[in-house]
């Protein structure tokens, strides 16, 4: 049975309120809860997530749809005492097993010609996808993060990806360098730290 | 105010081109004025209490710059008919109680009747042209220290869905009501380079501030950020304000987070406060000393939660 919820129009805390009413009440194994901003589809997703449900959400403009399915082992009545989100998010644990990091220096492939490289590299980000479920994390640095600004020949490709769930890393220093962090369409913003981390995590890690 | 004109004259020494906590006139030359006006809806259910926060709110950015607050005017707006005018008086009353703790006297105001109770202050003080701290200023090597815990935005939202106990309640109501009077005392007898109290932008949207345009950037030492106990529980819970999703949409292209900061804890350093604490940056070899000073003073909860850098220029990168 799925347990539909209105908390559009509500203002914070309530559509929080509203889905934990319904939890407490009924222990839905399925929720849908429709919002009217992405604050409260973050917030309410988080106090799901504390009650056991896992959730995704969609929509846009003023209208969204949280979707919480009560995850395997857990129960509604399990009462959310909660702990501070996992300290590595969910990416970063043990399912990286297999997981490759594409690590992106350069707007363009190789030595000789330029423009020729250009192309290689849009041919080649546009071809990463072929690797499915085995590409992790596309990490991009130095002039790499040009391929991550408004007018990149690959930025739509890049933002599907990051929409089927790949992890995509724009270096901060090199954005803040080149003057384009306003520009950046695509990915999260990060740091050497995070870099390196991620390094270390990846199975397999390709420099174009 | 985009594309109006702003009357100037040689004498204003902070005006409305920056960021600033508040404006500072120059009446001579070992004399400024440090200008500021501000007031809210209640934000918490006892009148008393919030004509204290609202106080202690306005006089901060006094504070902020460097300076002594010295006069004040009442700012109400009050729904007369529809609420007993004995609220106004304790919150009138509890503004008057933080006034007098500041030492700062009041020599008016001005109430209008509207649908909505709101009140504040215009606050006035002074302040030695040579010794005022601007929001920029920050030099790399700099320690940053924060006077006051975070999370009075998210701890509101909590008690408003009425899941904070009552000792949570009026823990946040002292936090709030504290004046940042003896943290500013201490600040003024150290180099301290730049200054601004923390409010509605989270402590990451007033730190952009004082980098942005800059040449440094700075480092924040998440897991050494003082938080008001209970902040993290209900964050994670999704008792986050709408504000604190703006703030951080706002500034997220200044923000490198490191993926061990839970975004629980990053949406706490957006997290909009009300009364907040003083954000100073002070040289390494005198922040200990400073922070010593400020614990004398009963500033208990003071820390240095970060660095400047001169690495990524305007960034903020989030460890932990």
């Amino acid at each position: 049975m799925t347990t539909d919820i209105n908390a559009r129009g509500l203002a914070c805390p309530q559509p929080v309120l509203t889905a934990k009413q319904a939890v407490d009440q009924d222990h839905p194994a399925r929720l849908m809860v429709r919002v009217d901003n992405e604050a409260a589809v973050e917030n309410v997703s988080r106090f799901l997530g504390t009650r056991g449900y896992e959730t995704t959400s969609s929509g846009q403009g003023d209208d969204f749809t949280v979707t919480a399915v009560l995850a395997q082992g857990s129960t509604a009545e399990k009462n959310g005492k909660t702990e501070p989100a996992p300290a590595v998010s969910g990416a970063d644990s043990q399912d990286i097993q297999q997981k490759i990091l594409v690590f992106i220096a350069t707007d363009r492939m190789g030595f000789g010609d330029d423009e020729l490289g250009k192309k290689l590299m849009i041919s080649f980000v546009k071809t990463l996808g072929e690797m499915g479920d085995d590409l992790w994390r596309l990490v991009f640095v130095n002039n790499g993060v040009k391929l991550t600004i408004t007018g990149s020949p690959v930025l739509e490709t890049l933002q599907e990806y990051e929409r089927q769930g790949f992890s995509i890393l724009v270096c901060g220093t090199c954005l803040s360098h080149f003057d384009l962090l306003e520009q950046k369409q695509v990915g999260d913003t990060t740091n050497m730290l995070d870099i390196v981390t991620s390094l270390q995590l990846a199975q397999k890690v390709i420099q174009p | 105010m985009k594309g109006l004109s702003i009357p100037t004259d040689k004498h204003v020494l902070v005006g409305m081109g920056t960021a600033d906590d508040a404006g500072v006139y120059q009446v001579s030359p070992d004399l400024a004025l440090i200008q500021t006006v501000d007031f809210f809806t209640p934000i918490v259910d006892d009148p008393y209490d919030f004509g204290r926060i609202a106080a202690a709110n306005a006089l901060s950015d006094v504070y902020a710059m460097g300076g002594v607050p010295k006069t004040a005017m009442n700012l109400v707006a009050f729904p007369l008919g529809k609420m007993d005018p004995k609220v106004l008086r304790d919150i009138l009353a509890g503004g008057l109680h933080v006034l007098e703790k500041s030492g700062t006297v009041l020599l008016g105001g001005h109430s209008i009747e509207d649908d909505e109770l709101k009140y504040g202050l215009s606050v006035t003080g002074f302040v030695h042209p040579d010794k005022i701290l601007a929001n920029q200023g920050l030099r790399p090597g700099d320690d940053l220290i924060l006077t006051k815990p975070l999370g009075t935005g998210i701890m509101n939202t909590a008690v408003k869905a009425g899941l904070a106990s009552s000792e949570q309640i009026r823990d946040i109501t002292e936090l709030m009501a504290a004046l940042n009077r003896e943290a500013a005392a201490v600040m003024t007898g150290f180099p301290v380079t730049a200054c601004t109290d923390v409010t509605g932008f989270g402590l990451l949207g007033h730190l952009a501030e004082m980098i942005a345009g800059t040449r440094v950037g700075v480092t924040v030492f998440s897991d050494k950020v003082p938080l008001i106990s209970g902040v993290l529980e209900f964050a994670g819970m999704g008792m986050v304000p709408g504000g604190a999703f703006r703030n951080r949409k706002f500034r997220e292209n200044m923000v490198s987070t490191a993926s061990r900061v839970s975004p629980v804890l990053r949406d706490i350093l957006f997290d909009p406060q009300t009364s907040g604490g003083l954000l100073m940056g002070c040289p390494q070899d005198h922040s200990q000393a400073l922070l010593d000073a400020l614990y004398r003073q009963g500033v208990a909860d003071a820390a240095v939660i970060g660095r400047v850098t001169d690495t990524g220029p305007g960034m903020m990168a989030i460890e932990y």
